[in-house]
């Protein structure tokens, strides 16, 4: 039997991948168990799902505890969120990364896989959904089930174009994932963030160009995360509570706002 | 826009909510002499921790009852300077809390009742309401070769609650926040029961980008979806937002994927009836409803 714990945010379709992973075990025969985490998951909050895959008679119905692989949907998520919790000694991590999985600083000798599935996502499917990309890796990395019946998950859960953008995702990451060794580390340094902090909802965040800013207030006026403050007649965002919502580049008059990737900031 | 600002950073609403920043313009503008009351949904669920105000809150059928013992309560000791705030959704207000609204208006209770409208169920994963439009799809109104989404119209609830003759009905868009924080501010002041129906738009559950959000509340008011009135002294009326021309239904509607299935018919359908009610609206701006 394996245990696998996914991590993603609202959005990124973490339990539609473990649904996926579900499905393609299914697809080979073998029993298969896939089990969302319902809370209150708004679109940008940590969400969690499990999926287990093994044997008829050995199939039980709890929560994952101690998984064997750990995948995580989302780049920054690793900052803020205790992924590596419960991990088997021999365990694996299946990472949305951008960097080898030599630069990835982890406590223990954990296996890692990392692949750019943000960058994949935007390119095959032109929005930062990555759990299709993120199946690519696991197959590629764990070999615990066949591209192929990935493939046809895939294809059962979206007809047409959809479906066929989302098998190029898929193949995209296959190719493209490294497997390795982290950078074993005495203490894994998170991000430093205030009480409530929501920076890691985000995928892309606002950037303000000062020069074209007139300072209208129209960004202050409608965020939803009131977190932009004026000063000096210029739209200054509060990092630590931006959600990334884009409604500050959607209605600033003069363009003065445009999103970036959060992966460009370099990890 | 001035007013303090008491809405705090760090709520736990999805991002682009509307309801997020109706919350923060509507307490810009009641400030700080305020009490607000809870019924069960995203509100409560997401953003009453960031409000820091007292605050309690209830079982979905009893936000009338609720707010109307603490108005009264108020009054017994002589506090006659608090804002006592209902801050529901649609299920809590033309649903499930209808009674109670109903029951709290007819008593003429000195409350302010802000209707926070996403049209649909969303805390639970956005299941119809009777505020839901027609066709619209959610998770129990599918569209398919039978179903077209939302099979009814919406309910006229500024007008349900006009019907009651109250100190004052409004409707406001949060894309629109002079006209809604100004309305706040006015009907603040009036004794007896005030009640502003704000469209809030959801991008989870109604389906656009959460960076249109104010685009979508936007061209819903511009197109007449979503007409800004206000209805004071009993059966006044007032447009508060009147455009020469309207636009066409179908650039709002093509942003949301709850409307994504219809048929050039239906978006036709939909674009007589807001053309009807705009008309009407028209006849009746300036003047005295008739009860
Ligand atoms: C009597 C009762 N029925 C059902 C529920 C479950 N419930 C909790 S929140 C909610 C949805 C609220 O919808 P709405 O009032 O429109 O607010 P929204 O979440 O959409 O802002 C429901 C159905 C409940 N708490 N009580
Ligand atoms: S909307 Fe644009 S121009 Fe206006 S204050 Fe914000 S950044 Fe500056
Ligand atoms: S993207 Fe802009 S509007 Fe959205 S939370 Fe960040 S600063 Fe506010
Ligand atoms: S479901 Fe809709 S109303 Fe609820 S928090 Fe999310 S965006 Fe806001
Ligand atoms: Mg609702």
């Amino acid at each position: 039997m394996i245990e696998i714990r996914l991590h993603g945010r609202g959005g990124q379709g973490a339990v539609t991948a473990s649904r996926l992973l579900a499905t393609a075990a299914f697809l080979e025969d073998k029993h298969s168990q896939s089990i969302p985490m319902y809370g209150t998951e708004r679109r940008g909050a940590p969400v969690t799902a499990f999926v287990r895959i093994g044997e008829k008679d050995k199939m039980v119905r709890s929560l994952i505890h101690e998984p064997d692989y750990v995948v995580v949907l989302d780049s920054l998520l690793r900052k803020t969120v205790n992924i590596t919790e419960g991990l088997k000694d021999d365990g694996m991590l299946i990472l949305n990364s951008s960097v080898p999985p030599e630069e990835i600083e982890l406590l223990k000798p954990y296996k890692v896989a990392t692949v750019d599935a943000t960058g994949i996502a935007l390119e095959t499917l032109g929005r930062p959904i990555t759990n299709t990309a993120i199946l690519g890796a696991f197959v590629k990395a764990t070999g615990e089930i066949g591209l192929e019946s990935v493939i046809e998950a895939v294809k059962q859960q979206w007809k047409g174009t959809l479906g066929e953008i989302n098998v190029k995702a898929v193949e995209a990451a296959y190719e493209a994932t490294e497997v390795g060794d982290p950078k074993i580390v005495a203490e894994v340094v998170g991000e430093k963030a205030p009480a409530g902090s929501r920076a890691d909802w985000r995928t892309f965040r606002p950037v303000v160009d000062l020069e074209k800013c007139t300072g209208c207030r129209l960004c202050w006026v409608y965020c939803p995360e009131h977190c932009i403050e004026m000063v000096d007649d210029k739209s200054v965002i509060d990092y630590a509570y931006c959600k990334g919502c884009g409604i500050c580049v959607e209605e600033c008059p003069v363009g003065a706002i445009e999103m970036k990737s959060e992966s460009e900031r370099g990890e | 826009m001035v007013g303090e600002e008491i809405v705090t950073s760090g709520s736990t609403s999805c991002q682009g909510c509307g309801h997020a920043i109706l919350a923060r313009l509507a307490f810009k503008a009641f400030g700080r002499k305020t009490i607000f009351t809870l019924v069960p949904g995203c509100i409560w669920i997401t953003l009453s921790r960031n409000i820091p105000l007292f605050s309690t809150g209830t079982v979905f059928e009893g936000g009338g009852a609720l707010v109307s013992g603490i108005t009264n309560g108020l009054a017994a000791r002589g506090i006659e300077d608090m804002n006592v705030v209902a801050f529901y959704g649609d299920g809590g207000t033309a649903d499930i809390g209808l009674q109670g609204l109903s029951g709290a208006a007819e008593r003429n209770e000195n409350v302010f009742w802000i209707c926070a409208d996403n049209q649909a169920y969303m805390n639970t994963g956005g299941q119809r309401s009777g505020a839901t439009p027609k066709y619209a799809q959610t998770t129990t109104t599918p569209a398919s070769y039978i179903r077209r989404g939302k099979r009814t119209k919406r309910k006229n609830l500024p007008f349900i609650v006009a019907a009651h003759d109250v100190a004052y009905v409004g409707t406001a868009s949060i894309a629109y926040p002079s006209d809604l924080v100004g309305k706040i501010e006015y009907a603040k002041g009036l004794k007896g029961f005030k009640f502003l129906h704000v469209q809030s738009p959801c991008p989870t559950g109604w389906g656009f980008s959460p960076s249109d959000t104010i685009k979508v509340a936007r061209l819903t008011v511009q197109s007449g979806i979503w007409p800004l009135f206000e209805i004071t002294e009993g059966n006044d009326f007032r447009l508060t937002y009147k455009p020469r021309e309207l636009k066409p239904v179908g650039e709002a509607l093509g942003l949301q994927r709850r409307f994504r299935h219809l048929t050039d018919g239906e978006s036709q359908e939909i674009q007589s009836r807001v053309n009807g009610q705009w008309k009407q609206l028209l006849e009746i701006d300036g003047k005295r409803l008739p009860y």
